[in-house]
Protein backbone atom coordinates (compact mmCIF):
# COMPACT_ATOMS: atom_id res chain seq x y z
CA UNK A 1 0.00 0.00 0.00
CA UNK A 2 1.21 3.58 0.01
CA UNK A 3 -0.22 6.57 1.78
CA UNK A 4 -0.90 9.52 -0.65
CA UNK A 5 -3.08 12.52 -0.39
CA UNK A 6 -6.37 13.05 -2.86
CA UNK A 7 -5.84 15.80 -5.30
CA UNK A 8 -8.95 15.49 -6.98
CA UNK A 9 -11.83 12.81 -9.15
CA UNK A 10 -10.77 11.72 -12.52
CA UNK A 11 -13.73 11.51 -15.16
CA UNK A 12 -14.18 9.66 -18.07
CA UNK A 13 -17.20 8.62 -20.18
CA UNK A 14 -15.53 5.96 -22.07
CA UNK A 15 -14.33 3.14 -19.90
CA UNK A 16 -13.89 -0.31 -19.44
CA UNK A 17 -17.07 -2.14 -18.01
CA UNK A 18 -15.67 -3.19 -15.16
CA UNK A 19 -15.80 0.29 -14.24
CA UNK A 20 -18.76 1.29 -14.91
CA UNK A 21 -20.15 3.47 -11.52
CA UNK A 22 -16.93 3.35 -9.42
CA UNK A 23 -15.44 6.91 -8.39
CA UNK A 24 -12.01 7.48 -9.76
CA UNK A 25 -9.76 9.62 -7.32
CA UNK A 26 -6.00 10.60 -8.10
CA UNK A 27 -3.59 10.46 -5.54
CA UNK A 28 -0.47 12.02 -4.82
CA UNK A 29 2.26 9.69 -3.44
CA UNK A 30 4.07 10.71 0.26
CA UNK A 31 7.03 9.34 1.11
CA UNK A 32 7.74 8.90 4.90
CA UNK A 33 8.24 12.47 5.74
CA UNK A 34 5.22 13.26 4.36
CA UNK A 35 6.44 14.99 1.28
CA UNK A 36 4.85 14.11 -2.12
CA UNK A 37 6.93 12.02 -4.27
CA UNK A 38 6.10 12.67 -7.44
CA UNK A 39 4.15 9.48 -8.07
CA UNK A 40 0.55 9.82 -8.75
CA UNK A 41 -1.46 7.00 -8.72
CA UNK A 42 -5.32 6.28 -10.00
CA UNK A 43 -7.78 4.52 -7.26
CA UNK A 44 -11.09 3.23 -6.94
CA UNK A 45 -12.27 4.92 -4.24
CA UNK A 46 -15.65 3.76 -2.32
CA UNK A 47 -15.29 5.43 1.26
CA UNK A 48 -15.95 8.74 -0.23
CA UNK A 49 -12.50 10.18 0.40
CA UNK A 50 -12.48 13.83 -0.15
CA UNK A 51 -9.76 16.36 -1.65
CA UNK A 52 -7.45 17.03 0.45
CA UNK A 53 -7.49 14.38 2.55
CA UNK A 54 -4.65 11.33 3.51
CA UNK A 55 -5.77 8.70 2.25
CA UNK A 56 -3.76 4.88 1.86
CA UNK A 57 -4.20 2.83 -1.17
CA UNK A 58 -3.51 -0.92 -2.03
CA UNK A 59 -2.69 -2.49 -4.93
CA UNK A 60 -3.13 -5.81 -6.62
CA UNK A 61 -6.05 -8.33 -5.00
CA UNK A 62 -5.36 -5.81 -1.66
CA UNK A 63 -7.84 -3.84 -3.89
CA UNK A 64 -10.05 -6.02 -5.09
CA UNK A 65 -10.68 -7.16 -1.32
CA UNK A 66 -11.55 -3.51 -0.80
CA UNK A 67 -14.44 -3.58 -3.01
CA UNK A 68 -15.73 -7.17 -2.50
CA UNK A 69 -13.77 -9.35 0.43
CA UNK A 70 -13.21 -13.06 -0.23
CA UNK A 71 -11.59 -15.49 -2.95
CA UNK A 72 -14.38 -14.87 -5.19
CA UNK A 73 -13.41 -11.56 -6.37
CA UNK A 74 -11.31 -12.20 -9.63
CA UNK A 75 -13.80 -10.92 -11.86
CA UNK A 76 -13.49 -7.19 -10.64
CA UNK A 77 -11.43 -4.86 -12.72
CA UNK A 78 -9.86 -2.74 -9.93
CA UNK A 79 -5.71 -3.05 -9.29
CA UNK A 80 -5.82 0.14 -6.67
CA UNK A 81 -8.52 1.36 -4.70
CA UNK A 82 -8.94 3.80 -1.55
CA UNK A 83 -8.13 1.10 1.73
CA UNK A 84 -8.27 4.25 4.48
CA UNK A 85 -8.70 7.89 5.06
CA UNK A 86 -5.58 8.86 7.25
CA UNK A 87 -5.76 10.56 10.49
CA UNK A 88 -2.38 10.72 11.41
CA UNK A 89 0.89 9.13 10.75
CA UNK A 90 3.82 9.66 12.90
CA UNK B 1 -3.98 2.55 -12.27
CA UNK B 2 -2.27 5.88 -13.61
CA UNK B 3 -2.86 8.86 -16.08
CA UNK B 4 -0.75 8.76 -18.67
CA UNK B 5 -0.84 10.01 -22.13
CA UNK B 6 -0.79 7.81 -25.56
CA UNK B 7 2.76 8.62 -27.16
CA UNK B 8 2.29 6.24 -29.83
CA UNK B 9 1.87 3.14 -31.13
CA UNK B 10 3.09 -0.44 -31.27
CA UNK B 11 2.49 -3.45 -33.75
CA UNK B 12 4.14 -6.90 -34.20
CA UNK B 13 3.58 -9.95 -36.07
CA UNK B 14 5.07 -12.73 -34.29
CA UNK B 15 3.00 -12.67 -31.17
CA UNK B 16 1.24 -15.01 -28.71
CA UNK B 17 -1.95 -15.62 -30.98
CA UNK B 18 -4.28 -15.13 -28.05
CA UNK B 19 -3.11 -11.38 -28.49
CA UNK B 20 -3.71 -11.76 -32.17
CA UNK B 21 -6.05 -8.33 -33.15
CA UNK B 22 -5.48 -6.19 -29.93
CA UNK B 23 -3.72 -3.19 -30.25
CA UNK B 24 -0.75 -1.97 -28.52
CA UNK B 25 -0.03 1.29 -27.82
CA UNK B 26 3.13 3.55 -25.66
CA UNK B 27 1.68 5.51 -22.76
CA UNK B 28 3.57 7.90 -21.40
CA UNK B 29 2.67 8.52 -17.42
CA UNK B 30 1.78 11.61 -15.75
CA UNK B 31 3.84 13.10 -12.84
CA UNK B 32 2.77 15.09 -10.04
CA UNK B 33 4.31 18.08 -11.52
CA UNK B 34 2.88 17.82 -15.15
CA UNK B 35 -0.50 17.63 -13.18
CA UNK B 36 -0.19 20.42 -10.39
CA UNK B 37 2.81 22.47 -10.92
CA UNK B 38 1.95 24.87 -7.95
CA UNK B 39 1.32 21.95 -5.69
CA UNK B 40 4.83 20.70 -5.68
CA UNK B 41 7.15 22.84 -3.60
CA UNK B 42 9.81 24.71 -5.91
CA UNK B 43 12.97 22.84 -6.50
CA UNK B 44 11.44 19.39 -5.50
CA UNK B 45 11.43 17.57 -8.47
CA UNK B 46 8.42 19.99 -9.76
CA UNK B 47 8.66 19.20 -13.45
CA UNK B 48 10.44 15.74 -13.74
CA UNK B 49 9.47 14.74 -16.87
CA UNK B 50 9.41 10.72 -17.50
CA UNK B 51 10.78 9.12 -20.43
CA UNK B 52 9.71 5.93 -19.07
CA UNK B 53 7.19 4.61 -21.43
CA UNK B 54 4.38 1.07 -21.01
CA UNK B 55 3.47 -0.58 -23.54
CA UNK B 56 -0.66 -1.28 -22.98
CA UNK B 57 -3.17 -3.30 -24.37
CA UNK B 58 -6.14 -1.26 -26.05
CA UNK B 59 -9.66 -2.15 -26.05
CA UNK B 60 -11.39 1.12 -26.15
CA UNK B 61 -10.01 2.46 -29.22
CA UNK B 62 -7.69 5.52 -27.93
CA UNK B 63 -5.32 7.13 -29.89
CA UNK B 64 -2.15 9.20 -29.83
CA UNK B 65 -2.78 12.32 -27.91
CA UNK B 66 -5.19 11.41 -25.69
CA UNK B 67 -5.15 11.03 -21.77
CA UNK B 68 -5.83 7.94 -20.81
CA UNK B 69 -6.38 5.36 -17.40
CA UNK B 70 -3.67 2.28 -17.38
CA UNK B 71 -4.64 -0.81 -14.99
CA UNK B 72 -1.94 -3.03 -13.99
CA UNK B 73 -1.90 -7.25 -13.44
CA UNK B 74 -5.15 -9.02 -13.41
CA UNK B 75 -7.34 -6.07 -13.75
CA UNK B 76 -5.78 -5.68 -17.52
CA UNK B 77 -6.41 -8.75 -18.48
CA UNK B 78 -10.14 -8.97 -16.89
CA UNK B 79 -10.52 -5.55 -18.98
CA UNK B 80 -8.99 -7.58 -22.08
CA UNK B 81 -11.55 -10.27 -21.91
CA UNK B 82 -14.60 -7.69 -21.93
CA UNK B 83 -13.90 -8.33 -25.45
CA UNK B 84 -13.30 -12.25 -25.41
CA UNK B 85 -16.40 -14.44 -25.78
CA UNK B 86 -18.39 -14.79 -22.16
CA UNK B 87 -17.10 -16.92 -19.52
CA UNK B 88 -13.40 -17.07 -21.34
CA UNK B 89 -10.48 -16.70 -19.21
CA UNK B 90 -8.03 -13.94 -19.58
CA UNK B 91 -5.07 -15.97 -20.18
CA UNK B 92 -3.50 -13.34 -22.19
CA UNK B 93 -0.05 -12.45 -21.57
CA UNK B 94 -0.66 -8.89 -20.64
CA UNK B 95 -0.44 -6.68 -18.27
CA UNK B 96 -1.56 -3.41 -18.76
CA UNK B 97 -4.54 -2.33 -20.56
CA UNK B 98 -6.12 1.09 -21.29
CA UNK B 99 -9.83 0.94 -18.87
CA UNK B 100 -10.53 4.47 -19.51
CA UNK B 101 -10.49 7.46 -22.32
CA UNK B 102 -9.84 10.53 -19.51
CA UNK B 103 -12.22 13.37 -20.88
CA UNK B 104 -11.43 16.20 -17.30
CA UNK B 105 -9.34 15.47 -14.40
CA UNK B 106 -10.54 17.79 -11.46
CA UNK B 107 -7.93 18.87 -9.16
CA UNK B 108 -8.05 21.22 -6.27
CA UNK B 109 -5.40 23.78 -6.16
CA UNK B 110 -5.71 23.55 -2.69
CA UNK B 111 -4.61 20.07 -1.86
CA UNK B 112 -1.35 18.98 -0.71
CA UNK B 113 0.71 17.16 -2.32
Amino acid sequence: MIRGTVLGQVWAARRSRGLDGRKLVLVAARDADGAATGGVVVAVDTLDARTGEDVTVAFGSGARNVLRPGAENRDLLCDAAVAAIVEGAG
Amino acid sequence: MFLGRVAGTVWSTVKWPETRGLKLLLVRPYRLGDLAPGVVRAGAEASEATDDLVVCADTLDAGPGDDVLVAFGHAARVAVSEKLPPGTKPNVPIDAAVVAVVDRVEIDPEARG
